[in-house]
């Protein structure tokens, strides 16, 4: 099986708040029949605790579901504030993308 | 009177104008047609009398002819006189007749007919008058002249009787005219009546639907505000609880809070602070936030706050409460939340404490600048199996610890900008022993700022001597001052973040 095909890509950017709580919500249901998920957030500044709740349920129920999930953080205030969500501490957590990739990749051999 | 009375009535006004126009008109129509008609018939039955007073003229002319043959006598000339004198009167009488009736198809007869009456008065009656020529000859001569003028005055008739025909004929056509015009009218204003009442019954709907929209629009902003009410109230009243709380009151502790409630009335939430004397020296001291605003949001807080309270009075080390109540939270479907239940102990001047999805908490130590400590497990009420740990700081004397909720960092989306913010507040409030710590770090960050989120601010002052308010002032301003500068506080700085556990 090709690896694109398993791993599905969410993208965010920009603000991640209360107003944007569906869209987020349905983004992510999208997500729910895939083996894999990269949850590219590089793009995003800020989230409130809302939005971060809804990554964090996300996260914990893929955990549940034994679907890895990878997630990919740049800027750093969203990562100061992914850090005091403590999803630094549960979660896989990539600068880059591509090693983003190449960690599902790897889950996906084993 | 509104526009949208107006439509259907001026709809209406119009058709039946249109209606009455279009009524008159057929009226007036009918009634030439009707006129034209009738004068006609009253003409024709002149032309038809003038036709049979020309037949009698000629007969009187022939009657009179044929008694002077016969007897001699004078005297019998005078009707032939008569006919012959009264004939072209009456010749022009029906010509006038024919001219005015339009039917010059019959012009030729009455041409044929005079002709023919002149023959037959040079040819036939003044012969036999005067007793000229043979006698037989002449009488059959006059019988073909005489049958026909009576064929052509036949000729005449006929034609002036078609034309009575037709007449009738357009007369009764007027008649239906008329029904139809009186049927049409009918029907016009039942349509105009129709579309009336049509128009009257959707401009009722409409009104209606318009009532019971602004009578709903009223309800939902009574709605609204009686719930902005309940929530003012509510913001109210915990803001009063939390600034009416006792404090314990220990001699080498100084505590000081602050909570100030979201002035957007959408954002009034479940911040929460509290300080418990656990023993002679130890005191709990907790600080959470429920993800959520309004009434549930404060439900949920102030249940978490009693289950962390319980939990920490059965065993108060900090990662045993928080898991507790993590547990606690989960079983109830509780909306997320985000605490840190700590437990400061006088006598050995620990502070031990953990942190679950909550912002770090702030240290001043005299003589350095004030830090972040260590922090980073999941919230409460996200999984069951979420761990937490104890973080243990040994204080130095004067030491302050500084609990808050993420309304005072993130009030501008820029977490460094923020923590900066934070830092050096608290600094400054070291720096005033006799001020109310909480206050005046309040003050410093929110000067003049709108203040979106909940804030809840809870400081504790470790005295270096029990009973002085204050703390190691001479060692601390200079050191203070020629301090590092550790205004850097990127994330990803590890040196901004001291591991002490």
């Amino acid at each position: 099986m090709n690896e694109s095909d398993s791993i599905k890509v969410i993208r965010f950017s920009g603000e991640l708040e209360i107003a944007r709580k569906n869209e987020i919500r349905n983004a992510l249901a999208a997500s729910e029949d895939a083996r894999a998920v990269l949850l590219d957030l590089a793009e995003v500044t800020y989230a409130d605790s809302i939005a971060l709740t809804e990554l964090l349920r996300y996260c914990i129920t893929a955990q549940r579901e034994a679907r890895p999930v990878a997630l990919v953080i740049r800027t750093p205030q969203f990562a100061r504030l992914v850090q005091y969500a403590g999803l630094a501490s549960a979660f896989k957590i990539f600068q880059d993308s591509r090693d983003a990739l190449e960690y599902l990749a790897e889950c996906a051999r084993q | 009177m509104s526009r949208q009375f107006q439509a259907p009535l001026i709809l209406t006004l119009a058709l039946l104008t249109i209606v009455v126009a279009l009524l008159v008109a057929g009226g007036l129509f009918v009634r030439s047609v009707v006129g034209q008609a009738f004068s006609d018939a009253e003409r024709v039955r002149t032309a038809r009398v003038h036709v049979a007073d020309m037949l009698k003229q000629q007969l009187d002319e022939e009657t009179g002819m044929r008694g002077y043959a016969a007897v001699r006598i004078p005297a019998m000339l005078d009707s032939y006189y008569g006919g012959r004198a009264n004939l072209p009167l009456y010749f022009q009488r029906v010509r006038s007749d024919l001219e005015a009736l339009k039917l010059p198809q019959a012009l030729p007869a009455l041409r044929d007919a005079r002709r023919t009456n002149y023959r037959w008065l040079h040819q036939v009656a003044f012969p036999i008058i005067v007793t000229r020529g043979r006698r037989a000859a002449l009488e059959l001569r006059g019988k073909t002249l005489i049958d026909r003028f009576r064929i052509d005055a036949a000729a005449i008739d006929a034609a002036l009787a078609r034309r009575t025909a037709l007449v009738n004929e357009r007369a009764q056509m007027a008649v239906l005219w008329v029904g139809g015009f009186a049927l049409g009218a009918i029907v016009a204003v039942v349509l105009a009546a129709l579309i009336f009442t049509v128009a009257q019954y959707r401009l009722g709907v409409r009104l209606e639907r318009e009532r019971d929209e602004s009578e709903h629009e009223r309800r939902k902003s009574a709605e609204a505000r009686a719930a902005y009410e309940a929530e003012k109230r509510i913001a109210d009243t915990l803001q009063q609880a939390l600034s009416e709380r006792v404090f314990p009151a220990l001699p080498a502790l100084s505590l000081s809070a602050t909570y100030v409630p979201a002035t957007e009335e959408t954002k009034i939430g479940g911040d929460w602070y509290d300080a418990v004397q656990l023993s002679e020296e130890r005191v709990l001291l907790a600080i959470g936030d429920v993800t959520g605003h309004g009434i549930e949001a404060v439900v949920a807080m102030n249940k978490a706050r009693q289950l962390l309270i319980r939990c920490a009075l059965l065993d108060a080390t900090p990662e045993h409460v928080l898991q507790r109540v993590n547990l606690e939270l989960v079983r109830g479907k509780s909306p997320i939340i985000t605490a840190i239940s700590g437990v400061i102990d006088t006598r050995t001047r620990e502070f031990a404490y953990a942190a679950a999805g909550h912002p770090p908490p702030v240290l001043f130590e005299p003589g350095r600048r004030a830090r972040l400590l260590e922090f980073g497990s999941l919230p409460l009420g996200v999984t069951p199996t979420a761990e937490y740990r104890t973080h243990q700081v040994q204080l130095a004397p004067g030491a302050m610890i500084v609990l808050y909720t993420d309304g005072v960092i993130e009030y501008s989306r820029d977490l460094a900008e923020g923590e900066a913010a934070l830092l050096e507040a608290v600094e400054s409030a070291a720096q005033r022993p006799d001020a109310d710590a909480a206050t005046v770090i309040r003050d410093r960050i929110f000067n003049r700022q709108h203040v979106a989120d909940d804030v809840a601010i809870l400081a504790v002052r470790l005295l270096d001597e029990p009973g002085r308010v204050g703390l190691a002032g001479e060692a601390a301003e200079p050191a203070f001052a020629a301090g590092p500068k550790t205004g850097n506080l990127s994330w990803s700085d590890p040196s901004a973040l001291r591991r002490t556990a």
